[in-house]
């Protein structure tokens, strides 16, 4: 096997590909950076350009763009409280207060050096043990899926807002909204009052958009009107400090492996990963109440499974030949031009190739965090740009990402309109995240829910009668009522506390 | 009336709201068409009316709000009137209290104006005008401030996205002044 791997760090340290690799890190950070523009897009772009490329050549440019638009994704939420793509929605909620609090630096260099770790690991974890472990994702039929998803959105909905009925509205709304569009398996049209537009259902950028990003512009306009918004401090140090590293090194490697198993599951994906890590961070950390008012470890720990889980995806993807998300879709896609398709027999058929990859994994996962050291520092400067002068270009700029989807004036409405319920929602105390991840599992969610009653016969018991689904619905039904058993334990008080005055 | 009972009562208007989006819903998905459905399988149908019905059902938990009616009558037998003395009665207005002012509604004006007009008035001009009130709404009066960071945004968005990322953006009226 090491022979194998040398040989692959042979071909990925060739210096075409090391700055191919190099070029790939920084404009998938530079565009990952644009809400609205996530991985699957960007690598939807760089889908033409690869045919020119020898098949090593073109695999570290797609990984490494994978990577750089994954670490890009966590800037904006950090910056300007807008997530680049969906698996950065809860780096919000701790990134964009550190950075009101002056700590720009420190939340972006947390997210490099937690992406660094957990992207190791999870290449580390693929070289090694990848193919017998990816066996176990063959445990998870249908209702394990439906089983496993509930549960997500359950340990979302339970410690997102204060109110856990606020927080199941939320999520059934989402879900409600993720129904809207053509019915895969019978073709029917639903929700769509004929309108054609509709027909390919809404996509989570253009709520998400709305609700993060309009809604973000508003906010911010008022209170720069009435003086009431709060002063960003001056940013003290651009890196984090050594101390501040032990103190998120626990939140890291909980997320790292967090991530690395969820994020192995075909179909549950990065953005799972990173709710089920930050929430499950939030019962088993020391002192949970600071969680949700800038604390560090509440970057360190979602960005550390977000990577993770890209690393764990491609697990899946190579070993079985079934991607783990959007992104390793359009990956599987750029493999099979390539003359390449994974499964069991990629290691024996295409092994230099494959070996090539994972050493480039380990190259670009260096050389982000090499690259990203400089421009943390670019990034953190974001924050000095006066208010009156950032969020009329951030919202120019979304705009771009919604229009760009599909070219559509319905979608451009649609935010409107999610914007407006988004800041309905925000004053009043509605948690926005289990909407939007309601949104974005909906699809799935109901699709594993009615091949399980396929399979079944229609009979709702199999989600009982199969040993993983019942435990998950059972922590799920434990953790969607947990804050109510909780209510008396001190610690419980203190965190709802500190979310609601946050 | 006071703090405690506006709450309880935008509680309950919410409640109702839902239910009635719940209702809406739930009579769209009688119109959803059953092709070649098999027998003792989920349908299209399925999974919207479970959701439709958990929907309706939390609408009408915020409606009764069981935990304000059970806290009132713990507070009738402890005889304990309303603890909060009644406030003097606001003289603020409705959308005052909601916090909607001139200077809201001009804020969503804009912004969704700009989302309904892009396509049709092109993006360049749209953006120009979405900047100059935007950064005006903001607080900067100073005319070529406004002037000159407008059109320097827009045309660096503009060309960077058309040119460097191949994103189509449309022309609108500048396609019809050039045609």
């Amino acid at each position: 096997m090491f022979e194998h791997l040398l040989n692959g760090f042979a071909v990925a340290l060739l210096p075409l590909n090391l700055l191919i690799a190099l070029c790939g890190c920084l404009v998938g950070t530079l565009i990952g950076v644009l809400p609205g523009l996530g991985p699957t897009a960007t690598l939807a772009m760089l889908i033409p350009l690869v045919f020119s490329m020898p098949p090593a050549t073109a695999l570290i440019l797609l990984t490494s763009v994978y990577y750089g638009s994954m670490y890009g994704g966590s800037t904006t939420s950090i910056l300007v409280n807008i997530p680049g793509e969906s698996a950065s929605v809860i780096t919000t909620i701790d990134g964009h207060k550190m950075a009101m609090q002056g700590r720009a630096g420190p939340a972006l260099a947390v997210a490099a050096i937690g992406s660094f770790i957990a992207g190791t690991f999870s290449v580390l974890m693929l070289t090694f043990v990848g193919a017998p472990i990816a066996r176990y994702a063959l445990l998870f039929g249908p209702a394990e899926f439906f089983a496993l998803m509930v549960f997500g959105l359950c340990t979302v909905a339970s410690l997102t807002g204060t109110n856990v009925t606020k927080s199941i509205i939320s999520t059934c709304l989402g879900l409600m909204i993720a129904t809207i569009g053509i019915d895969l398996v019978s073709g029917a049209a639903r929700f769509t009052f004929g309108n054609p537009f509709l027909q390919d259902g809404v996509d989570f950028v253009v709520v998400a958009i709305g609700m993060f990003a309009l809604t973000e512009v508003v906010i911010t306009a008022r209170e720069v009107h009435e003086g009431t918004r709060a002063q960003i401090v001056k940013a003290g140090k651009v890196w984090i400090s050594w101390s501040e590293f032990l103190y998120s090194l626990p939140a890291i490697l909980r997320g790292t492996v967090f991530g690395f198993v969820i994020g192995m599951l075909p179909g549950a994906g990065a953005t799972l990963s990173t709710f089920i890590a930050y929430n499950l961070e939030k019962r088993v950390c020391r002192h949970p109440e600071r969680l949700g008012t800038g604390d560090i470890r509440g970057v360190a720990n979602p960005e550390s499974a977000n990577n993770a889980a890209s690393g764990a995806s491609l697990v899946p993807l190579l070993t079985l030949g079934l991607p783990g998300g959007g992104a390793t879709a359009v990956m599987l896609g750029a493999l099979m031009m390539l003359d390449i398709t994974p499964g069991p027999l990629m290691f024996e058929k295409h092994g230099a190739i494959v070996w090539t990859l994972i050493a480039s994994m380990y190259v670009g996962n260096t050389l982000l965090l090499l690259l990203n050291w400089p421009l943390v520092n670019v990034f953190a400067r974001v924050m000095r740009i006066p208010a009156m002068y950032l969020m009329p270009t951030v919202l120019v700029i979304s705009t771009i990402g919604v229009w760009s989807l599909s070219y559509s004036a319905v979608d451009l409405v649609l935010t409107g309109a999610a914007g407006l319920l988004g800041y309905y929602m925000r004053v009043n105390k509605y948690p926005v995240e289990p909407l939007i991840l309601g949104l974005i599992l909906g699809g799935r969610l109901e699709q594993a829910y009615r091949q399980a009653l396929i399979i079944s016969k229609g009979s709702n018991m199999i989600f009982l009668e199969k040993p993983i689904s019942l435990v998950l619905l059972i922590c799920a039904v434990l953790f969607l009522f947990l804050p109510m058993l909780l209510k008396r334990s001190k610690q419980y008080k203190a965190v709802a506390e500190t979310a609601e005055a946050a | 009336m006071d703090i405690a009972t506006r709450g309880s009562l935008r509680t309950r208007l919410e409640g109702l709201v839902i239910l009635l989006v719940a209702g809406g819903y739930l009579w769209e998905t009688f119109d959803i068409p059953d092709f070649y459905q098999l027998p003792d399988t989920p349908g299209p149908k399925t999974f919207p009316e479970l959701l439709g019905l958990v929907f309706a059902f939390m609408g009408l938990w915020l409606l009764v709000s069981p935990a304000d009616i059970m806290a009132r009558i713990r507070a009738k037998g402890a005889g304990v009137a309303a603890s909060v003395p009644p406030a003097a009665p606001a003289q603020e207005s409705l959308l005052a209290r909601l916090g909607i002012d001139g200077y809201f509604v001009a804020l969503w004006v804009v912004v969704l104006a700009y989302l309904w007009f892009m396509p049709d008035v092109g993006f360049p001009v749209a953006t120009f005008v979405l900047l100059f009130a935007f950064t005006w709404l903001l607080g900067e009066k100073r005319l070529h401030i406004l002037f000159g960071l407008s059109l320097g945004v827009t045309a660096v968005v503009f060309f960077g996205f058309k040119y460097g990322l191949n994103v189509r953006l449309p022309l609108g009226v500048l396609d019809l002044l050039a045609s």
